[in-house]
């Protein structure tokens, strides 16, 4: 069973990413976009390229100020989140990206070079991060 | 007098033979192949990168300079070679500071694969009947948010005319961002004709009014159209999404933020190209801005978009008398943060000058 967050759980959502598209309802199009999560000490750097989730890895901080944004929220949050989409087989409206967004202060998405476009990319490509956390549903997750 | 047309078998017959006769078939001028040496550049072997054959990849060359004023007035596609005599076309914004932004190929890119098709992939069976007092606000904004769409439209199909082809990865993208309206147009009356109630009260319409009558330049337009009103529409577009009652109204909200998102993008990335190549672009936006601000604050000030808000927000009358109320102005506060934030980031200080009624709403 795959632990959240791990780099391996991130690898196990990626593929069943990957390999259903009836899990894509972002337009229909492609998203290509690199993007970093903050979860707790742990960093983690995802790819999307065309209509693939190209990559998940581990990061660090250093790397991640490379990436167009970065999703940043209290590691309870985060596991938060993880379990709504276990219990509901898709994030509930008060745990998707946008509400989560919507309640934090400062919101939980932000450009590590105050980049205004690149900032955007969150909204444009939001869809496409929700169905890669929906897709989470499909992985057997324990949380950490 | 009528000329006796050949038969096909006679046209037929003349091509075999032609090779060994060189008679033209009676009728038919003798082709002439001059033009094929007239080309600026050729030989051009542009080849597909990993995201595809892009509109951007083929900006090589001559190809792909991008002048700072056209001159051209005519149709010409960029790095085609000019034919002296055609008459000039009412194209009147030939600077390229007056419509550009460096993200237009992508976005016209990104629009293109990224389309939705609201009869079909809106799951409308998931509607599910609603309170009165929440299905007849859910049906309020659909109206107003369809009639803003349809002023993005208009103000876009008004300098289309007026935008000098050589600019053409702009033109394209805003043809997609027509096209993106006339979608949001569809899907919100859809969603309001389709759970038991209808179409609501016409909006005053001020800011749409402001933003139509902005005919001193396409960039002008956009100050009201996509810094001030686009900036507080993505603000209602994450309230609605994280209000959405069903999986319909999700998939509605959230495809319209994207599309919205992407507007709003070549927006402000047009205002910040005007402002850094355009000398004193800044000066007439901190103007423009002034007297938008009126405009804007009266419109929040109007009752039915903020009480429909609230009631949203609220699950309903009673509640958006209380909690509704207070997360609509939550959310008027936070696109006033956004907004002033894009303003410090275009040079345009509005901090101590934002007009008082919106003043008020950053206030506790």
């Amino acid at each position: 069973m795959a632990v959240f967050p791990s780099k391996e759980w991130f690898e196990e959502v990626r593929e069943v990413y990957n390999s259903d598209r009836s899990l894509h309802s972002g337009g229909g199009g492609a998203c290509d976009t690199t993007a970093g999560f903050s979860i707790g000490d742990r960093r983690y750097r995802i790819e999307f390229a065309g209509l693939e989730c190209a990559e998940v890895r581990e990061s660090n901080d250093a790397e991640l100020a490379e990436t167009d944004f970065i999703i940043e929220m209290p590691i309870e949050s985060w596991k938060a989140m993880v379990r709504d989409v276990q219990e509901n087989g898709k994030a509930s409206s008060s745990q998707t990206l946008n509400s989560l967004d919507l309640g934090l202060e400062d919101g939980i998405a932000h450009s590590p070079v105050d980049d205004q476009y690149k900032q955007d990319l969150f909204y444009r490509y939001n869809q496409n991060f929700q169905d890669f956390f929906n897709a989470s549903s499909r992985v057997e997750t324990t949380l950490e | 007098m009528s000329e006796k047309l050949p038969t096909e078998a006679a046209v037929t017959a003349a091509g075999e033979a032609d090779s060994k006769t060189i008679e033209p078939v009676h009728g038919v001028h003798k082709p002439k192949y001059d033009w094929m040496g007239l080309t600026n550049e050729w030989g051009v072997r542009v080849k597909p990168g990993i995201h595809g054959l892009r509109l951007g990849d083929l900006n090589v060359g001559i190809y792909g300079e991008i002048p700072e004023f056209w001159e051209d007035q005519t149709r010409r596609p960029r790095g085609a070679l000019s034919r002296p005599g055609i008459p000039p076309l009412p194209y009147s914004l030939r600077y390229k500071h007056e419509m550009w932004a460096d993200c237009a190929a992508d976005l016209y890119e990104e629009a293109i694969q990224r389309r939705w098709i609201p009869a079909t992939e809106v799951p409308w069976d998931s509607l599910e009947v609603l309170p009165d007092d929440v299905e007849r606000a859910v049906c309020q904004i659909c109206t107003e948010l369809s009639q803003c769409a349809n002023t993005e439209l208009e103000i876009i199909a008004y300098w289309q005319d007026r935008m000098s082809y050589g600019y053409f990865e702009v033109k394209q993208f805003l043809a997609t961002v027509t096209f993106d309206c006339a979608r949001h147009m569809e899907v919100l009356r859809k969603r309001a004709l389709s759970n038991g109630g209808g179409l609501g009260i016409e909006s005053r319409g001020r800011v749409n009014r402001m933003i139509l009558e902005s005919s001193g330049g396409w960039t002008e337009a956009v100050v009201y159209l996509y810094l001030m009103r686009g900036t507080y529409i993505t603000r209602l577009l994450t309230g609605l999404l994280s209000s959405a009652h069903n999986d319909a109204e999700s998939f509605i909200y959230s495809h319209m933020l994207e599309d919205h998102a992407r507007h709003l993008t070549y927006g402000y990335d047009h205002l910040k190209y005007a402002a850094t190549h355009r000398k004193g672009s800044t000066a007439i936006m901190r103007t423009l801005l002034t007297i938008g601000e009126g405009h804007m604050a009266d419109e929040l000030k109007d009752g039915v978009v903020r009480s429909a808000m609230a009631i949203i927000f609220g699950g309903g009358i009673e509640g958006g008398r209380t909690r509704g109320m207070k997360r609509y102005l939550l959310l008027v506060r936070e696109f006033l943060e956004d907004y002033l934030a894009l303003c410090r980031w275009l040079g345009i200080d509005r901090e101590e000058t934002l007009h008082p009624m919106l003043k008020s709403y950053l206030e506790d």
